[in-house]
């Protein structure tokens, strides 16, 4: 009985629940008791639960109906499967917290002008995007742009190429580009030059899979075009996309030791993956720290995260980066002065970085059919498992309780990998050098196309559906992706649809 | 400090989602201590007594298509007027470019109680509504040399372009704007941006139209092969979501911001006063998808609910109209009643916050509890 009544609970989780009884009752109760009540409820539910089963009695927690389960984010899981499955509100926040969160969420969508201005200065004079959210569309996954189409949501990062060997480049920040410093700001306030455009070229390539399948894989090739100074010989380039943003407050509440203990620089259990920790510059603790964010893992806070988003994304200041991002170059012209109070408040940057921190992550859905069960069999088989590792536990994240203690499945070990040479951009990133990259969650990615519209993933977007990333996977996982490679069309399937699960 | 975008902002969410884990256990409580009865009880509950495809079809075309038809229709008569203001411009053709201007605002709004889809993933909803407006930026665009083309402009940021820009161009304190003050560039720069404009609502009409990349089909075909909703679940749950969208961003963030800080800078439409107008219309937009009503009366959610709890389907429907009501109850313009009539705008928040709570605590769950494929 039990697997039933599990596997029925499962089954429902995507947001079925028939008994229209129960559920009105339950309505009726809401309304008038409140949410103290309801965890009561929940407390008492969970006893008359393991009650009728009491020659075996089952918690929740240790349900095994699939070793990953469907709450993806723990206690911070929503039941969403529309294009809102991103940007919900963690369900278990305070009343106050939720406050806090929807303050955040106004901040997320500011979109800044030109200074002097009465509703959100300060933009520019050079930047990316004009607001958050319009790369994070959705909280979501940005893309490189289609045919015809301005990018939007891609950017280049810059740096100088270093005379010194890569050990001897290890562990240093990225050397800034005279008259662009780190980051191809492509657009700019009007009479600002911008300090050039993005090109992309695609060159298709086709593979053949043991079993005949064809699958076709484009090389994208990125040139930097109308520059307004020239861009010195060799420079390197490193394209990304905007990444999803909910799910952050829990990898950031993963302990430190968690993350390291996955890691096997000189890979002593000869499996050829290594696993590395980055280790960036914290400018708050003015050290360097274990980097947990972006896609080389090189931000070792949210709020850093965010406020490096503000100023080299939008040219936006903040207690942390109080100097212009156009500082020293010609698009900042003396008329704007370096000014003494950052564009965007301490009080600003802490709610924004709060909301990051406490958006939901989606359940998954379907996670007990046939094909998914089999999916997630080969996935493991695969040593795809290895570094997306399924199960973490956080600790304990000072001031966001509803992100600590939680059993999430985020497919992540926060830890970098080579990923060979077809995905290499060649630009060292404090620990991670130029052919690794850190392992990405794969939480959500099934919802990608109902969020935003798209499935281009990778950390630029190039494969164009799933199968195509995992074939674009070289260097520590050649052998996982040469495993699916030798898989049936039926498995692969699976896999996929294992995939799309998440 | 914010813009009139797709705004998440659901301070009831919480509640509901706290709900789910119990509902969850409360049913593998009930069923899973049952006896095999309750599984044919079950059995008989999935039989539906209407077809959810019919809401979900009728939905993508007779609501969202029609809405944005008439988004386009109108949007090409704004550009008709507007040029007609630039070839002769006269006091008379800026009062009917103005009024062209207002008749467009009416489907977008409405239109504002589905913003997903292409209008989000094609970057549609900051092209055309956009806020606020870069001024610093404009006025250096009017005062450069450049040539005004349509290709000059459409190359602007989102808040040089839109309905705000050419709100801002068109109006001042309401319609005290004299066609004597419009320069020769401001009059130039409105038919570019008009043209984007309507370049926009094309592309908006387009994209979901069968003829062009027919999203509609992400709704007709949710559950039978849809990439985009792989149930019909979750496709209802859109529609649902939408509409808590709006409700919640009238209430919490239209309505409430500007009045509870005093602060008329935060108040859309405010260079037309057509605020009251524009919320008016985002709450018609919740009743047009709620009734499947727009040019014609199709199968709409009223049916499923109705089919469920006739109650709760009579008192939505009247909760909405009070809604309409209550924010047309506000004495114009809305950007002096923030201080002068504070009870009236107590009044027309409440009624739209009960709309939305019906939304979130009983049509969402009476969606989320009914199988569909």
């Amino acid at each position: 009985m039990c697997t039933r009544v599990i596997s029925f609970l499962w089954g429902t989780a995507f947001g079925v629940f028939p008994e229209k009884k129960v559920e009105k009752n339950m309505l009726a109760e809401i309304e008038t008791q409140k949410m103290k009540h309801l965890q009561i409820l929940l407390l008492l539910m969970s006893l008359m639960f393991c009650t009728c089963n009491s020659e075996s009695p089952v918690t929740v927690e240790s349900i095994p109906v699939s070793s990953s389960g469907a709450l993806s984010g723990g206690e911070t899981t929503v039941f969403d499967a529309s294009s809102h499955a991103f940007s919900t509100p963690a369900p278990n926040l305070s009343a106050a917290a939720l406050d806090t969160h929807l303050e955040g969420d106004v901040e997320f969508e500011a979109v800044f002008v030109t200074a002097p201005a009465v509703v959100n200065p300060g933009l520019g004079p050079i930047y990316n995007n004009i607001s958050c959210i319009n790369c994070h569309v959705r909280d979501g996954r940005g893309r490189p742009p289609r045919v015809n189409e301005q990018v939007v949501s891609l950017l280049i990062r810059l740096s100088l190429p270093n005379s010194e060997s890569e050990a001897d480049m290890l562990g240093k920040p990225p050397i800034p580009v005279p008259g662009f410093g780190t980051q191809l700001n492509n657009r700019a306030i009007f009479g600002t030059p911008p300090e050039g455009t993005i090109e992309i070229d695609y060159t298709e390539r086709s593979l053949t899979t043991a079993d005949g399948m064809r699958v076709h894989l484009r090389t994208p090739q990125y040139t930097v075009k109308q520059t307004y100074h020239p861009l010195p010989e060799g420079v390197e380039m490193s394209p990304r996309v905007a990444p999803v943003v909910f799910g952050l407050g829990l990898l950031e509440a993963i302990p430190e030791e968690t993350i390291l203990a996955y890691a096997d620089e000189a890979d002593v259990n000869s499996d050829g993956i290594s696993g590395k920790p980055n280790f960036v510059w914290d400018v708050v603790k003015q050290k360097n720290v274990l980097g947990r964010f972006g896609w080389k893992a090189n931000q070792p806070t949210l709020l850093q995260q965010v406020a490096s988003a503000y100023h080299d994304d939008m040219g936006i200041t903040t207690s942390l980066f109080p100097i212009e991002n156009s500082a020293g170059q010609p698009q900042h012209t003396k008329t704007m002065r370096l000014q003494s109070t950052p564009e965007v408040s301490d009080d600003i940057l802490e709610v924004v970085t709060f909301y990051v921190q406490t958006l939901a992550v989606p359940a998954r859905r379907n996670v007990d059919t046939p094909q998914v069960l089999q999916g997630e069999q080969l996935f493991a088989q695969a040593q795809c498992a290895s570094c997306h590792v399924p199960t973490v536990r956080t600790g304990v994240l000072s001031g966001v309780p509803a992100v600590s203690n939680q059993t999430i499945h985020p497919y992540t070990d926060m830890l970098l990998h080579d990923m060979g040479p077809g995905l290499a951009d060649y630009r060292p990133d404090f620990h991670a050098s130029g052919t690794e990259w850190r392992t990405p969650p794969l939480w959500g990615i099934g919802l990608l196309k109902t969020v935003n519209g798209h499935s281009n993933f990778l950390h630029d977007g190039r494969a164009r559906n799933l199968m195509e990333a995992i074939l674009w996977h070289g260097g520590e996982a050649e052998a996982s992706r040469q495993a699916v490679e030798r898989m049936s069309q039926t498995e692969r399937n699976a896999l996929i649809a294992f995939l799309e699960s998440l | 400090m914010k813009c009139y975008n797709e705004q998440v902002r659901r301070p009831n969410a919480r509640f509901y989602w706290m709900l789910f884990p119990c509902l969850l256990l409360a049913f593998a409580f009930v069923n899973g201590c049952g006896n095999d009865d309750e599984t044919d009880e079950h059995q008989q509950n999935n039989v539906e007594v209407f077809e959810v495809g019919t809401i979900l079809n009728n939905f993508a075309n007779t609501v969202v298509l029609a809405t944005y038809a008439n988004l386009d229709a109108k949007a090409g008569e704004l550009l008709t007027a507007v040029k007609a203001l630039a070839a002769d411009n006269s006091q008379q053709n800026l009062v009917k470019a103005q009024n062209a201007w207002k008749a467009t605002r009416t489907p977008w709004e409405q239109s504002e109680a589905f913003l997903f889809g292409p209008v989000d993933t094609q970057g549609l909803d900051p092209a055309l509504d956009s806020w606020p407006v870069d001024s610093v930026n404009l006025q250096s665009v009017l005062n450069s040399g450049d040539t005004l083309t349509i290709d000059f402009v459409s190359g602007l940021e989102d808040t040089q372009k839109g309905f705000h820009t050419i709100e801002f161009l068109l109006f001042r304190e309401g319609n005290q704007r004299q066609v004597a003050d419009i320069t020769e560039r401001e009059l130039k720069y409105l038919v570019s941006t008009t043209e984007n404009l309507k370049d926009s609502t094309s592309q908006l009409y387009l994209a979901w139209a069968p003829e062009g990349e027919n999203f509609s089909s992400a709704f007709s075909q949710a559950g039978q092969g849809s990439a985009v909703y792989p149930s019909q679940s979750a496709a209802l749950q859109e529609i649902v979501n939408g509409m808590i969208v709006i409700a919640d961003e009238v209430a919490n963030g239209k309505l409430s911001e500007p009045y509870n800080q005093s602060d008329t800078t935060l108040v859309e439409s405010q260079f037309s006063f057509n605020s009251i107008s524009d919320f008016q219309d985002n709450i018609r937009g919740i009743q047009n998808v709620y009734l499947g009503e727009v040019v014609i009366d199709g199968e709409g959610l009223n049916e499923f609910v109705n089919s469920k709890e006739p109650a709760l389907d009579a008192r939505f429907q009247t909760e909405v109209q009070a809604a309409i009501d209550a924010i047309g109850a506000i004495p114009h313009p809305f950007r002096d009643a923030i201080t002068a009539e504070r009870g009236a705008i107590q009044a027309a928040i409440d009624a739209v916050s009960t709309v939305q709570q019906t939304l979130e605590q009983n049509i969402l769950p009476l969606v989320q509890s009914s199988e569909f494929n």
